[in-house]
């Protein structure tokens, strides 16, 4: 298997993740009172960046740029990318609409306004990859060796915890003996 | 820390025990707890902690209904006192998360060692308000409005699924943390993608300024029908009641800090092979700058997730579902109407409708999956952490107790509240008797005020000086304290109400 491949198949949570998230604003759409077109455009300019850049989070995660579950650098990585996904989402659908780029903001407080909202779409974003993505490993990790090598890293962390465990157990049960 | 090897006693001071020669640390009259090594903090700041639990309790109905329904009765400038509320809570968190990582023992613990009536006072009031199943109602009426099922019939099958669950489950810690991390990344995502789209730079900075609006009340907040609203509200922004003490356990369980020496609790089936739970917690030897930096690093750990995660998904959902109401309340001015007159579950389905009405049914059923989303958290976080807290004060401290084992006595809680629930919502009120509703609120807040003095009681009186609170801190616990019990006691003494 091509390494291109590889890398792709372990960016499929961050992908799911990002998708998922951006077909939200289809409903939202809807809710504001528009059209089902209008949704449908706007759910898949945010849904497809969103879920590119999803897909780049794990792209970065196999090349051991990012580490598992380490905020900060995803916390980064969002602050820029979810505001040029919301720019996309805007320009695309207002051109879509009403043949016109227009933003619902000037340029820079739209994207402060949404660098602010980055952090928390962040937060959930690393949170559930962190509980999707090992079982996603698990189950390509015998034909991927990227994505073998991403779950070594998690199982040496838990191994890490379980021997941690073990000690504590071991010692608890000299303290009991010795008791 | 002290370490002379005469044996000490009284509150606060290192020593040993003769027999084993065993340095240990005295606090209060209680067995001391022995020095053990302290564990590595987790190297990196990982975001996934037992902070989990207390976004899934703290995100209920005081950040997607109270607070949305005061920002539409005065304004965005109420929200300073949101402010204080959630920042004064997130002190709270890491204050509790100060004795439970140092110690491994619960707040309640702690409390006992203090003065052991504070602890069974707890003990009391968690039964009194925690055992009816009222919080069921909300998340189960909105699925009810999805999907046709009465919603007492969801609230008892999701009661014995429950039970059922958490009797099952090895360790409970591991599944709970795992279905809740899930739901509540659901949520924030969902509300990230909410706030993007619906809000902007200007809603941003009228929520922030409304934020700092220090010292604003309009008039008619202060009159017996509006005072006692916004005491609840302000109770009830982040974790209510006791839920800041059921964190010390959850802490204890996941390991954090000192609470890595002491077992997991299991479910019932797994009963059987639960090591015995240590009759006290542990100290570590503050002396030794090694293990203070190791202490460091638990600190750091902890105020990271006391401050993005607790309180920037407590923001983030707040503001969200403000919005939102606005937005609802925009398009059908009976949604407004209905939420000032406060009808909870009216408010939540008007809201419901006019999302509905506005684009598709689809859209009301998914405002209401995220009320009743809301609700499955709260009530899962409820029943194991009320359990947790109850077979922890009975183990320690119930004569007898001990030969259950702590995995029996928490199924024995968790039961026991469960078929209570399901008598009293199938023949009784489900808020618990009208006649003491009053009463229940009461106790609720008094519970927070009591824990802010429980707090500087035990960090002050019962840690080893190098790691007890800064001034600051306890000038800020001490601010909560008067806060809470101010608030409450002036609210019943000027407007003869306790809170709404």
């Amino acid at each position: 298997m091509d390494r291109a491949r590889l890398h792709a198949e372990v960016a499929l949570p961050g992908l799911l993740i990002g998708v998922i998230a951006g077909a939200m604003a289809g409903g939202l759409t809807l809710l504001a009172g528009n059209s089902g077109a209008w949704a449908l455009v706007s759910a898949l300019s945010l849904a497809v960046p969103l879920g590119l850049l999803g897909a780049g989070y794990g792209f970065l995660l196999g090349r051991s740029l990012f580490q598992p579950g380490v905020f900060a650098p995803a916390g980064l990585y969002w602050l820029v990318g979810f505001p040029l996904a919301r720019l996309i989402q805007e320009a695309v659908t207002s051109h879509v609409v009403f043949g016109r780029v227009a933003l619902s903001d000037e340029l820079l407080f739209f994207l402060a306004y949404q660098a602010v909202v980055s952090l928390g779409f962040a937060i959930g974003f690393v949170w559930l990859h962190e509980r999707l993505a090992p079982h996603w490993f698990m189950r390509i990790a015998r034909h991927n060796p990227v994505a073998h090598e991403l779950l070594e890293r998690y199982i040496a962390h838990a191994e890490n915890l379980w021997r941690a465990r073990e000690r504590r157990r071991a010692m608890r049960q000299g303290e009991k003996g010795a008791r | 820390m002290e370490t002379s090897r005469t044996p000490a006693s009284g509150a606060g001071q290192a020593g040993t025990t003769p027999a084993q020669e065993e340095r240990v640390w005295k606090a209060g009259r209680l067995e001391p707890m022995p020095i053990r090594p302290l564990p590595d903090a987790p190297p990196s700041v990982h975001i996934l902690g037992p902070t989990v639990f207390l976004v899934a309790l703290g995100v209920g109905m005081g950040e997607s209904y109270m607070w949305p329904r005061l920002v539409l009765l005065f304004g965005p400038e109420i929200r300073w006192l949101f402010l204080i509320g959630v920042t004064l809570q997130a002190v709270v968190m890491l204050e509790m998360a100060r004795y439970a990582m140092a110690t491994g023992e619960s707040i309640f613990f702690g409390a006992a060692r203090v003065f052991k009536p504070l602890m069974w006072f707890f003990f009391a009031v968690a039964i009194l308000v925690y055992i009816w199943p009222g919080h069921l109602s909300a998340g189960a009426a909105a699925f009810e409005k999805i999907t046709g099922i009465p919603w007492v019939v969801t609230a008892c099958v999701g009661l014995v699924l429950v039970g059922i669950v958490f009797s099952l489950a090895k360790v409970i810690y591991n599944l709970l943390e795992n279905v809740l991390s899930i739901l509540i990344g659901t949520l924030v995502v969902g509300t990230a993608i909410i706030a993007a789209m619906v809000g902007s730079w200007q809603d941003l900075s009228s929520t922030i300024t409304g934020m700092f609006a220090f010292g604003y009340i309009p008039d008619e907040a202060l009159s017996p029908t509006w005072f006692p609203v916004i005491v609840g509200s302000i109770a009830f922004a982040g974790p209510s009641g006791m839920q800041q003490m059921w964190y010390t356990l959850h802490l204890r369980d996941s390991g954090a800090g000192m609470g890595a020496h002491i077992p997991k609790i299991r479910g019932l089936r797994h009963a059987g092979e639960e090591e015995a739970m240590p009759s006290r917690g542990f100290m570590f030897d503050t002396d030794n700058p090694e293990e203070m930096r190791k202490w460091k690093g638990w600190r750091r750990w902890v105020t990271f997730d006391a401050f993005l995660l607790f309180w920037g998904i407590t923001m983030l959902v707040t503001v969200s579902f403000t919005v939102l109401a606005q937005a609802a309340s925009r398009q059908n001015s009976n949604v407004k109407e209905l939420i000032l007159a406060g009808d909870r579950e009216a408010s939540l389905n008007a809201m419901s409708d006019s999302f509905s009405s506005a684009g598709s049914s689809v859209l009301g059923a998914v405002f209401l999956g995220f009320i009743a989303l809301i609700g499955l958290n709260a009530t899962l976080g409820l029943f194991d952490s009320f359990s947790r807290g109850q077979a922890d004060m009975s183990y320690h401290f119930v004569p007898g107790a001990k030969k259950f084992g702590i995995s029996k006595l928490y199924a024995g809680f968790l039961w026991a509240v469960i078929i209570f629930g399901i008598l009293i919502l199938l023949f009784g009120p489900a808020d618990g008797p009208g006649a003491i509703l009053d009463t229940l609120a009461f106790l609720s807040t008094f519970a927070m005020g009591a824990y802010c003095v429980t707090l500087l009681l035990v960090n002050n009186r019962m840690l080893p000086k190098p790691i007890r609170p800064k001034l600051y801190t306890n000038l800020i616990i001490g601010f909560g304290a008067v806060f809470y019990l101010g608030m409450l006691f002036y609210s019943l003494f000027k407007y003869g109400v306790v809170l709404d």
